[in-house]
């Protein structure tokens, strides 16, 4: 599947605009704030109804203007369909699929789209949190069951919360409170580790070889799922375990008025040659790490579904150095899917490596132009 | 833009109703007012009676003209088989498929800390005394299939084990006369947990 045409009007600073992509790799060129990364945002809005960066609609519609409207033409296969994505406040966002108006809901996972932008390089620098949004943003894309797993568990934990905090340090506390709450966060929670450290395993098994690739088979990269549940890896008997964990620990829950322990405290490490990348690795270490867990993502998506990812590089280049860059692109020429990359780098319109199989665009105050 | 008064004050009652906005209040309104008087007044009255009339049974818990209500009170009713359900709605509807001979026990609403509610709340004492008392032999869960509900239903299985009451959840799976190709996820994996042996 493949976006082949796009329309923008009124659209963060485009007023109106109308392109076609190549089917491979489309290139977009131009100083900084003249509109590129705007461009794969509407990309993304009309592949999947919401922005990547944002959740607030309204900061999507050009200044002074009231409303928006992308369309766009998708190739799957022979078929070809069109999607127009509109809004107008107060109305809400509308999304018609051939002229036939869809839900939100109904819309969201048709198309996969991965996005690799600089803030992907928190993953390996930041604390655990930002890794847990990983594993389960990604996770419920490729599982939607996992993501009502998910909400299901955290309104367990939050009920849960609640009681500890309303007892907390009480003395006379009746244990049987908390019994039903502690029956659906073992049930959820268990569910939920064992997605995620699945997950983990089929990422890395596919980030480990673009890993290997990069640093010429010099360093190896392992992911290791750190829960803060103990048990030996056998899923039969994570749910006795977590169990017995989370009563040994009551009373000191009870202290402390919450939940101290289960998958919304987990984390995952990275490691090369099995050290730490986040407290060892060095600058460019994490930079092909992160690298290698997008290049990685991208093939867990292909083999998910029939259809390829479509991939936005958001000026992701000026990050990496030529070795890094030139295997990057290598990859994006290779792959079947199409990605939209933009860079504020002017070399690239000499660049060799993707001649043929891609488009340069230039961007300039808001108006786009082929070159 | 302002209403004369009445018709405002009409309109804000209608408004706390669920699901109801300013929009359809409105509607309402306009539509209650263009009908003859007849009509306003034996709503108004209808909705005095109800009120009136219907209470909570002081056993089961659920909607009734007369305490005890008519379920509580039939002798032809299973009297060692009891059900638990989280609203009175849910009896009328468990009543409409007349598959149901035994009796009711209404919670009014289930467990949820974040709400405020805890055990206390939800008639739970009631449900023990009258366990014992009719020295019952089956205990249905029918709580909600979600988060709380099934919260619900596990605390009062552990409740009621000491008085050797068989108890039992109800099962969820596909919508008979459906598809499995149009369950969702959720049912479709909660069907699956829930099978059978044949």
């Amino acid at each position: 599947m493949f976006l082949a045409a796009l329309k923008l009007i009124n659209f963060r600073n485009y007023d109106r605009q109308e392109l076609t992509f190549h089917p491979r790799l489309n290139i977009f060129t131009g100083l900084n704030a003249q509109g590129k990364t705007n461009l794969l945002e509407a990309v993304y809005c009309l592949a999947v109804s919401r922005s990547f960066r944002t959740n607030q609609e309204s900061e999507l519609l050009r200044f002074g203007s009231d409303f928006f409207y992308l369309e766009g033409n998708f190739q799957k296969k022979k078929e070809c369909y069109q999607v127009g994505i509109g809004y107008r406040p107060p109305r809400r966002l509308q999304i018609k699929l051939n002229g036939k108006t869809l839900k939100r809901a109904e819309y969201l996972h048709r198309h996969p789209v991965v996005v690799f932008s600089p803030d992907d390089l928190l993953l390996v620098k930041e604390g655990p949190s930002i890794r847990r949004r990983f594993l389960d943003t990604e996770g419920s894309r490729l599982k939607p069951l996992y993501y009502r797993r998910l909400r299901d568990y955290y309104r367990a934990l939050q009920q849960r919360n609640r009681i500890l905090k309303e007892y907390r340090g009480s003395r006379s506390f009746d244990y049987s409170l908390l019994e039903p709450w502690d029956q659906a966060l073992v049930k959820f929670g268990s569910t939920v580790m064992e997605e995620r450290i699945k997950f983990l395993g089929a990422l890395e098994s596919r980030a480990r070889s673009h890993f290997a690739t990069l640093t010429a088979e010099s360093e190896s990269l392992s992911l290791r799922y750190l829960p803060t549940i103990k048990f030996n890896g056998d899923f039969e008997l994570l749910e006795s375990a977590f169990r017995e964990q989370l009563t040994a620990g009551h009373s000191a829950e009870l202290r402390r008025g919450t939940t101290l322990i289960g998958p919304h405290l987990d984390d995952f490490a990275v490691m090369i040659n099995g050290c730490d990348v986040r407290k060892y690795g060095s600058q460019g270490q994490q930079r092909t790490v992160v690298l290698a867990l997008k290049m990685g993502e991208v093939d867990l998506f292909n083999s998910a579904g029939d259809e390829q990812a479509i991939l936005l590089l958001d000026d992701i280049f000026s990050e990496f150095d030529e070795e890094r860059s030139n295997h990057l692109l290598q990859f994006l020429s290779c792959r079947e899917g199409q990605s939209f990359l933009t860079t504020a780098s002017p070399s690239w319109k000499h660049s060799q490596n993707c001649s043929g199989q891609s488009k340069i665009y230039t961007v300039y105050r808001g108006k786009i132009k082929i070159d | 833009m302002s209403f004369p008064e009445p018709l405002q004050k009409l309109i804000d009652e209608f408004c706390r109703f669920p699901g109801i906005g300013p929009k359809t209040a409105q509607r309402l309104s306009f539509f209650l007012l263009s009908r003859p008087r007849e009509e306003a007044v034996s709503l108004a009255k209808a909705v005095i009676e109800a009120k009136d009339k219907l209470r909570f049974c002081s056993q089961c818990g659920c909607l009734t003209e007369k305490d005890p209500c008519r379920y509580c009170s039939d002798p032809r009713r299973e009297q060692k088989l009891f059900c638990v359900v989280q609203e009175p709605r849910d009896v009328l509807r468990l009543e409409q498929t007349g598959h149901y001979r035994g009796l009711y026990h209404v919670l009014h609403g289930a467990l949820s800390p974040l709400d405020g509610l805890g055990p206390e709340e939800l008639r739970l004492p009631q449900l023990l005394e009258r366990l014992s008392q009719k020295e019952a032999g089956e205990l249905i869960l029918a709580t909600n299939p979600n988060v709380e509900g099934d919260a619900t239903a596990a605390y009062i299985a552990r409740l009621v084990k000491p008085l050797n009451v068989k108890v039992t959840r109800i099962a969820f799976g596909l919508p008979v006369g459906g598809d499995l190709e149009y369950a969702d996820d959720l049912t479709l994996s909660r069907a699956l947990e829930g099978r059978r042996e044949m």
